[in-house]
């Protein structure tokens, strides 16, 4: 028995090995790497002398900082939950359409996100370009009737950008949704069918509980993919106000290439991971109770 | 199987004798940001320089992203020993690059191997190329921010002069007559991208000769004349868009769009735009046009200018082959001598004997203009200066929205002092 056992470790560590080595190389490595880099003060290659906590003291006084801070929470409340509303939105629609049809229309809304973000930029960028954008006769009702540039109008900038986010990767969300709605048994909305409740209820009652672990996984991959956002961020704010626009990784990016502070983007790329370590463990954590209620 | 393995040793055998043969010949590795209409003459300079060296030098080249993706391409790879045998770079930046340690020496030997020496360019050229006495770039042109003109318009304003150039648009007042006459039909005065603004107000701060950076008297903008005289340049531009002369937001394509659809009479940009109006005019797409020094609305003659210039990254940890560092130099050189092609760009040849030459006095515009390199204004000599540096973000931070009314323009530059002289 017992020689059994140690065998099955074994057999587990050959399996388990190979990926945990990578692992640790590839990514614990340099984490522990860049957690010591935050406390010195490096330029962005070659070491330099520790300064213990001062980088941190530093970057949290920091009024940039705070700004990409803010930023980010803003971007995140624009994006997370509407994204996962819209997509279960559509996903419900798609679900009711039937063999080819259904699978024309998903690849509709899943084409976008196949797209590099440096297409879906110039494709947006020319759409809302102020002089000769598509939708600038459109956005011109509601400016008196004046075309206004969406990037470069701070207070539309974040809103235009999460419209664009949203659009380009809900595909993702939407076929996660679908395959979730595909695991409801018929059956079950056959017999609330029978106790005639309508559709509303059903969507209550049914779709909405058994659908609810796939929408804590959207939600989730949601917060820690646009707590990291940079490239559409970044795109659309070249050439113009880019430190009022500023999210954490273009901070990040911002302190390591522009200003040549390894140490100093290193203890900001540790707060991000920090923060999104913490933010996302605590709504998980919150989103599970939730569903078991 | 067994016979594709045959067949498999028997390519890789041949594709080893072919670069086996190629051995002898030496690569360049070339990196440039070029990629504008002046990226196309640059090709065409490296496709001549590859016919006439063939068998012996050959320069690969790559475009890569102006501004902070190539800076920040070239320093980390070059801190790596992966960078390229040969990058462009602005003067303007050497003395971050030097600080930062991304460049590698270029010594007199060197430039004598080649045949080249500083007396071959201007004195402020080859110094903007050294860092406390040592060599670090050889310089390749002068650019700066001219005056694009449709010469229709301006004709059926009565601008146009016995010389075919225009006449009377010096002076602020009178300027912003002309801008407003222009201004009506949904046609604008002048065409100004927001984001290219700054260099407009570096001109006129320039115009009104204000110092920029000095750092025994306290860093940027040292008195509070020169805060105001930033003010005042901005106050010009700020009241082109709140007068309708210029729109309020419009991105570079989009402001290039409206000068060459005859929206506006006048342009404002760097000199690079010129062979996309050569191109455009050879195709018959475009009106009769043409480009001036910027006109003088203070007190002086100024514009907003940088050099681009050849580096050879350090390449750390990799060693030095003499070979090819002198076919490097052997580039640089051909380059140089042969930059009347890159004149034609636009830009200003470096070198003085194309400079000088009756071939480049003979080019239209760009005889029309050349004269702004002589009043130039360049970034001050500080390792916050260049693209891709704190001094560009702070252009775009502060100073471009003060012209579309986001921020105060008095506010602004006291903003834009504060926040460089910080990070000093």
């Amino acid at each position: 028995m017992l020689r059994d056992k140690r065998q099955e470790y074994l057999v587990a560590l050959m399996l388990v090995g190979p990926f945990v080595l990578i692992y640790g190389a590839l990514f614990v490595w340099p984490t522990i790497q860049m957690a010591m880099l935050s406390f010195t003060k490096a330029p962005l290659i070659g070491t330099g002398d520790w300064v213990g906590w001062d980088n941190y003291v530093k970057i949290l006084s920091h009024k940039l900082f705070h700004q990409a801070f803010w930023n980010t929470a803003y971007f995140v409340l624009l994006t997370v939950i509407p994204n996962t509303l819209i997509s279960l939105v559509i996903a419900l629609a798609v679900n009711r359409l039937k063999g080819p049809v259904q699978g024309f229309v998903l690849a509709c809304f899943f084409l976008p996100y196949i797209l590099p973000v440096s297409v879906v930029f110039l494709t947006w960028n020319w759409i809302i370009d102020v002089q000769y954008g598509l939708v600038q006769g459109f956005v011109a009702l509601f400016n008196g009737g004046k075309p206004i540039s969406l990037t470069r109008t701070i207070p539309l900038f974040m809103p235009t950008v999460a419209f664009v986010t949203i659009w380009w990767t809900m595909g993702f969300n939407i076929l996660l949704f679908i395959a979730g709605l595909r695991n409801i048994s018929p059956e079950i909305y056959e017999a609330a069918s029978l106790d005639s409740a309508g559709r509303w209820r059903q969507f209550q009652r049914i779709t909405w509980p058994l659908i609810w672990p796939v929408t804590a996984l959207v939600l989730t991959i949601q917060l820690i993919a646009q707590l990291k956002i940079f490239d559409q961020v970044y795109l659309f704010s070249i050439g113009g106000r880019q430190d009022a626009t500023i999210t954490l990784v273009q901070y990040v990016y911002k302190l390591a290439f522009q200003q040549n502070k390894g140490g100093e983007a290193a203890t900001a790329a540790m707060l991000l991971f920090g923060m999104i370590i913490i933010l996302s463990v605590l709504q998980y954590q919150l989103l599970r109770a939730r569903g078991e209620k | 199987m067994r016979l594709s393995l045959k067949r498999l040793a028997l390519v890789s055998t041949a594709l080893m004798a072919l670069t086996h043969a190629a051995a002898a010949q030496q690569t360049v590795v070339w990196w440039d940001f070029l990629a504008g209409g002046d990226g196309v003459r640059m090709k065409a300079l490296i496709d001549g320089f590859n016919k006439e060296h063939e068998g012996e030098i050959q320069i690969q080249g790559t475009t890569l992203e102006w501004g902070t993706p190539f800076y920040t391409k070239l320093q980390t790879s070059s801190a790596i020993g992966e960078g390229p045998d040969i990058a462009t770079y602005h003067l303007s930046r050497i003395p971050l690059a030097v600080n930062s340690g991304t460049l590698s020496e270029v010594t007199d030997e060197d430039m004598a191997g080649a045949g080249i020496s500083d007396a071959d360019f201007t004195q402020a050229a080859s110094d903007a190329g050294k860092v406390d006495g040592t060599r670090y770039a050889v310089p390749f042109d002068q650019h700066g921010l001219i005056l694009y003109y449709n010469k229709d318009m301006l004709a059926e304003a009565g601008l146009i002069g016995d010389d075919g150039l225009p006449k009377g648009l010096n002076g602020l007042e009178n300027f912003n007559k002309i801008l407003a006459d222009f201004t009506k039909d949904g046609k604008y005065g002048i065409s100004t991208p927001t984001g290219d603004r700054y260099r407009t107000i570096y001109s006129l701060f320039g115009q009104q000769g204000g110092t920029m950076f000095d750092e025994a008297a306290g860093g940027f903008f040292p008195t509070d004349e020169d805060l105001t005289k930033l003010t005042n340049a901005i106050d010009v531009v700020k009241g082109w868009v709140d007068s309708g002369y210029t729109p309020v937001q419009v991105e570079s394509p989009a402001a290039l769009a409206l000068f060459t659809s005859g929206q506006s009479p006048f342009f404002i940009m760097g000199n690079w735009e010129v062979p996309t109006m050569v191109d455009l005019h050879a195709k018959g797409e475009l009106f009769e046009w043409g480009a001036v020094e910027l006109p003088t609305l203070f007190e002086n003659k100024a514009a907003w200018s940088d050099s681009h210039a050849f580096v050879i990254p350090a390449n750390s940890g990799k060693e030095v082959d003499a070979d090819k560092r002198a076919a490097v130099m052997k580039v640089i050189a051909w380059m140089d001598q042969h930059s009347l092609d890159w004149a034609g760009a636009g830009h200003i040849p470096a070198f003085n004997a194309v400079r000088e030459s009756a071939e480049f006095q003979a080019l239209k515009p760009q005889s029309d203009y050349a004269g702004f390199a002589d009043t130039a204004v360049f970034d001050p000599r500080t390792i916050l200066a260049g693209p891709a540096a704190p001094l560009g973000d702070a252009w775009s931070n502060f100073i471009n929205p003060a012209t579309t009314g986001e921020i105060e323009p008095a506010d602004a530059a006291a903003q834009m002092r504060d926040d460089l002289n910080g990070q000093l």
